[in-house]
């Protein structure tokens, strides 16, 4: 993915262009590589499995999730270290998955997770494949929910999601969701082997004019990184159709008077 | 009585009422105890379960040191009436107090909880001045006196786990500090935080193995099936150092180093998805189920006396 930074002051925007899917590592010789290096067995309750199966469920939100369909894992069962040398470190782990929003368990998926060296500041780069009925049927929602928000005199907006003690509206759930999937893109490339983040809170969303199929939103949100502990404040402009899927067109964090946390130093 | 509470998001003096009722309501079992005042000038109330005796071996709970984890002191309150009501009744619990007493602190940082009310529902810390900062607060559960500025706490006074100029340094863990050292019988600490799903046991400061591993994982794994037997909920067990992050100057560190063997955290509901916010619906199924946890830690703490 090609990207495009701007720094002012202490604002960081991040200008996202179309998603790609994680490629992978094409460095010649490195089936060999991979086939030499050893797996190390990691405890799966252990921190360093847990970390690298949220990243995969933060990649799964990018490829799968919708306002309708938002992915958890519930579980690693298994879980590899793979040192890749200058490559960085790779997690080999098995895990079980969950739709969120139906509480449907989605069967046992398998993915790949390398984090590059820290000072190649990359994202980490996923692969992940997911047995059983994976994709979930939720073209009907989405059609619907789609038609109502383009047939509609006013633009859309909501706030405060979940509540303080949890509540979400019936109508604002799939904003929810959308906003999960969305901060999943940001949170995916956020993420190190220092970090476990999910999205806190969504402070308020705005649907914004728009001449193509897509909808867009301005979305104002709090991430929770659980390792520092810290509350991120991002801004972020999406768009979503039901043929289109959930991209992020840009993305910005809003330090604030905050400390500057170790794991979400842009570029 | 607690069905006058919504249980989560009361003000603090909705609580302190209610434990008043509580008292009012069982004033043979249950007392409270004002161990101190916070930064803030906020009383420190924790609520003694004793059914008599003097110097009883004893247990403390503390929730909400946190601020922005609802769900801990929810469930505290929760806890403290479902000990008051199956008292006489749970021949298990009734055997329990007739030999030990239970400490519960439901707000262990009220200025923190009124300021999740008030000002940032996402605020963690306390509300202490940090001199020659704009950022105020200290991390209360970075703050103890085990391996204290240690890895996983921050030096920087705008960090959410920022450890405080010194150990002890933040009034509301100093007044716990003194209440356990003064009553000098605790025979087990729990603290209970959200969010993850996990029990652990010490150390944070540290990766090495406390020397009573191998019990306090057996008691946790045992402990854990039985919060799963109710709902099917699952949490990890293990010490905080490899199933969460190293993290210094946490409080079941310190309990555990003065002696204090039985010393476990939880971490509540969920793992993510409300994180925080969780909602009203799952404040009983995740206090119903911790209840199960706790009770068999409190059984092996009074069938193990030390």
């Amino acid at each position: 993915a090609h990207t495009v930074l701007y720094i002012t002051g202490l604002q960081f925007v991040l200008k996202l262009t179309p998603h790609t899917p994680a490629a992978s590592p094409s460095v010649p010789g490195q089936e060999d590589i991979q086939a030499a290096m050893p797996v190390e067995e990691l405890d799966p309750s252990h921190y360093p499995a847990t970390r690298a199966a949220k990243v995969a469920e933060h990649f799964i939100n990018t490829r799968y999730g919708s306002p309708f369909a938002w992915f958890g894992s519930s579980g690693v069962k298994k879980a590899g270290l793979e040192d890749m040398g200058v490559l960085g470190t790779k997690y080999h782990i098995e895990f079980t998955l969950k739709e969120m929003t139906r509480n449907q368990d989605m069967g046992l998926c398998s993915a790949e997770v390398l984090f590059h060296r820290a000072d190649e500041r990359k994202p980490p780069q996923v692969q992940c494949t997911c047995s059983g009925a994976f994709q979930v049927n939720t073209s009907a929602e989405e059609e619907d929910l789609y038609q109502r928000l383009r047939n509609a005199t006013s633009l859309l907006s909501g706030s405060d999601i979940p509540n303080s003690v949890g509540h979400i509206d019936p109508e604002m759930a799939p904003f929810w969701h959308l906003g999960g999937v969305a901060s999943s893109f940001i949170m995916l490339r956020e993420s190190n082997e220092s970090t476990l983040l999910n999205m806190a809170h969504i402070d308020n969303f705005t649907q914004m004019e728009t001449k193509d199929a897509q909808l867009m939103f301005q979305y104002d949100i709090l991430l929770h990184d659980m390792v520092s502990q810290e509350i991120l404040k991002w801004k972020l402009l999406l768009s979503w159709s039901p043929d289109g899927g959930v991209k992020v067109l840009e993305a910005e964090w809003d330090p604030k008077c905050q400390a500057i946390p170790t794991s979400s130093i842009l570029y | 009585y607690t069905s006058s509470l919504k249980y989560q998001g009361e003000s603090h003096h909705s609580i302190y009422n209610w434990m008043d009722s509580l008292v009012t309501e069982y004033p043979n079992l249950v007392s409270k105890e004002h161990i101190g005042l916070t930064y803030e000038n906020h009383a420190m109330y924790v609520l003694k379960f004793s059914t008599g005796g003097s110097s009883r071996p004893a247990i403390w709970i503390d929730a909400g040191i946190h601020a922005r984890e609802w769900v801990s002191s929810a469930t505290a309150v929760w806890t403290a009436n479902k000990i008051a009501t199956d008292y006489g009744h749970d021949s298990s619990l009734t055997s329990l107090l007739n030999k030990m007493d239970i400490y519960l602190m439901i707000v262990t940082n009220p200025d923190g909880y009124v300021y999740t009310h008030t000002s940032d529902r996402m605020w963690r810390k306390t509300r202490s001045v940090n001199p020659g900062s704009m950022c105020r607060g200290v991390d209360p559960n970075r703050n103890w006196d085990a391996g204290f500025g240690g890895p996983g706490a921050s030096s920087n006074p705008c960090s959410d786990s920022y450890h405080g100029p010194y150990a002890h340094s933040e009034v509301e863990v100093k007044n716990v500090v003194n209440f356990i050292q003064s009553h000098g019988q605790f025979k087990s600490f729990i603290s209970i935080h959200a969010y993850s799903q996990l029990l652990m046991y010490p150390y944070g400061y540290t990766c090495t193995n406390v020397p009573d591993q191998a019990e306090l994982d057996s008691v946790g794994r045992s402990a854990v099936n039985a919060l799963s037997s109710l709902y099917g909920t699952q949490y990890k067990v293990g010490n905080i150092c490899r199933i969460i992050y190293q993290a210094s100057g946490g409080s079941i560190d310190w309990s555990y180093d003065i002696g204090i063997k039985y010393s476990f955290a939880f971490e509540l509901r969920d793992t993510g998805r409300y994180g925080f916010l969780l909602p009203a619906s799952q404040i009983i199924p995740t206090a119903s189920e911790t209840w199960l946890a706790l009770k068999h830690i409190m059984e092996h703490v009074r069938d193990n006396a030390y």
